[in-house]
């Protein structure tokens, strides 16, 4: 069965990568998030953040050195760190994924 | 101590010595200046990186070397070592066969040149020979294809010893030194990895299996078998590691402990990467044959680039060699990868999880270090991340990646005294 159009609209348009070493997956395990994060090489894991189309245009509007890799991974290359790493803080804070717009809010709360 | 190198011939250095003052002798001479590749090249001819070569070759080796992988003399060669110069420069300048040159560099005197032979080459088939295709989407078929329209041959002497800055400086050693450095670490086998990267896991453990195939029968009393780690100094491309965190990197292998001072020395060599695959390791492993060592590390794709040749070729090669061709052993090495089973780094020709492994991609290594995120002991050292990351605040403006902007400003890595002979 295929996808229904809810499910459609619902599946990120792209993901946001960010690395999961040792310290952060004990900040995941306190909120419990921590399967939520793939382990890919000898202990580093995978945080995958999902990005509508409308939040991937701003984040690489504020970030021109950005890429959005659509043929091969899917994912945001090249953010700037900070950028990351605020991503994932707000993860912490949440408890949940779905974090990039209350990043970009919080840029333009900044900005004002 | 055995200064014998490639060819059966005898490492010898060509290097006017502060006390010889051959300043009136140079004003007289005609200038060539040379670029950066030449200027590598003439200092390795110098200090007998390239025995048995004592200059740059003239027509006859580079047809031999292009059409059999050997000079006119028999010996192994598989890289034309050519310096090449515009026919204008040459005309304009008067320079003639049976001159003497005085070869510049950034404006300051490089070295001396007895010029044998003036000739011409067709750099397109020389590409073709070297790297086994003339297509413009290999990185070498431009080094080829940049070159000028006529090659000067003949014998070089340098008129001083290269000044390294900071922090090359302290891992700058000439074959001669390097023969010193391991009899009198009285290692009996010295097996060379070759390096443009900062060490990861799996680097690490190449080395340290490369070791173990090096040592072999050798007595365990003491240890007589050592590391040598080359990093190649060269151009550079947006992208890739800077080189001093490639350098300071392997020091902090060895800082952390994680290889003993005993039995591992981190030093520089210059060269210009052709990534000419199997012609390229054999390459390497005579310039580390005159550096005096006894093995060299072959890992997967070797020198390679693209999908221009099989990931193994550069093993392969070793394979058509007559057994007094070459006095230095490869030790070729299949990938080593962590296993979520055996929990540890293994070798793909030991571990039956292969279903489960986790491979060292460049591009996620690459990912790790862009994100600042100290990875696990595994994936790095954290003296390595850390010797890492303060050599892209030092000298990488915060990036352990070349920008556009540091190819653009950084220092060089050396330069030549502007006046008078400065001998080491």
């Amino acid at each position: 069965m295929g996808e229904t159009w809810s499910q459609q609209v619902s599946r990120p348009y792209c993901t946001v990568e960010i690395w999961i070493n040792e310290e952060r997956l004990g900040r995941l395990q306190d909120i419990g998030l921590a399967e939520l994060a793939e382990e890919v090489l000898a202990g580093m894991r995978v945080l995958r953040i999902p990005c509508a189309e409308v939040e991937a245009r701003e984040l690489l509007g504020q970030c021109p050195a950005a890429k959005h890799d659509a043929a091969t991974t899917g994912t945001i290359e090249l953010l700037p760190p900070a950028v990351k790493s605020a991503l994932f803080e707000l993860v912490v804070r949440h408890g949940s994924l779905d974090v990039v717009r209350d990043y970009l809010n919080d840029v333009s709360a900044e900005s004002d | 101590m055995n200064n014998v190198g490639h060819g059966n011939s005898p490492i010898t250095e060509r290097v006017l010595s502060a006390s010889d003052d051959m300043s009136a002798q140079l004003a007289g001479l005609r200038q060539v200046s040379v670029d950066g590749r030449v200027a590598r090249e003439t200092i390795n001819l110098a200090y007998g990186f390239f025995t048995p070569l004592t200059g740059f070759m003239n027509s006859e080796d580079v047809h031999a070397v292009c059409n059999n992988m050997h000079l006119k003399s028999g010996v192994l060669w598989p890289i034309p070592i050519v310096l090449d110069a515009s026919a204008e420069e040459l005309h304009s300048n008067q320079i003639r066969e049976g001159d003497g040159l005085l070869l510049t560099y950034e404006g300051n005197p490089l070295a001396v040149m007895d010029v044998e032979e003036i000739f011409d080459y067709d750099v397109e088939a020389m590409a073709r020979a070297v790297l086994g295709t003339a297509d413009t989407a290999h990185p070498g078929v431009g080094m080829y294809k940049s070159m000028r329209d006529r090659f000067v041959a003949g014998p070089v002497t340098l008129v001083a010893a290269p000044r390294f800055r900071e922090p090359y400086d302290r891992f700058w050693h000439t074959p001669l030194e390097l023969r010193r450095a391991f009899h009198d670490r009285q290692w009996l086998r010295v097996v060379a990895h070759q390096t443009r990267n900062v060490p990861h896991g799996g680097h690490e453990w190449l080395m340290k299996g490369a070791w173990f195939a090096a040592n072999g029968d050798l007595g365990v009393e003491r240890i007589q078998t050592g590391i040598l780690v080359s990093c190649i100094i060269g151009p550079k491309r947006v992208g890739d590691y800077i080189d001093e965190a490639i350098i300071l990197g392997h020091q902090a292998l060895q800082d952390g402990g994680y290889f003993r001072r005993d039995v591992h020395l981190v030093s520089i060599a210059l060269w210009d990467m052709r990534y000419a695959g199997p012609k390229e390791a054999l390459f390497h492993a005579i310039l580390r044959e005159n550096m005096g060592c006894s093995h060299h590390m072959f890992g997967r794709d070797h020198a390679g680039v693209g999908r221009f040749y099989d990931p193994y070729d550069a093993h392969r090669i070793f394979d058509a060699l007559g057994i007094e061709e070459l006095a230095i052993k490869p030790v070729r090495l299949l990938e080593w990868w962590y296993c979520p089973v055996c929990k540890e780094i293994t070798y793909s020709g030991l571990c039956g999880h292969v279903d489960r492994r986790q491979s060292f991609s460049g591009s996620m290594i690459r990912s790790i270090l862009q994100d600042e995120v100290k990875p696990t002991t595994l994936v790095f050292r954290p003296e390595v991340f850390d010797a890492t990351m303060t050599a892209a605040a030092l000298y990488g403006g915060g990036s352990p990646f070349c920008t556009a902007e540091y190819l653009s400003s950084r220092p060089p890595v050396f330069d030549m005294p502007p006046t008078g002979s400065h001998a080491r």
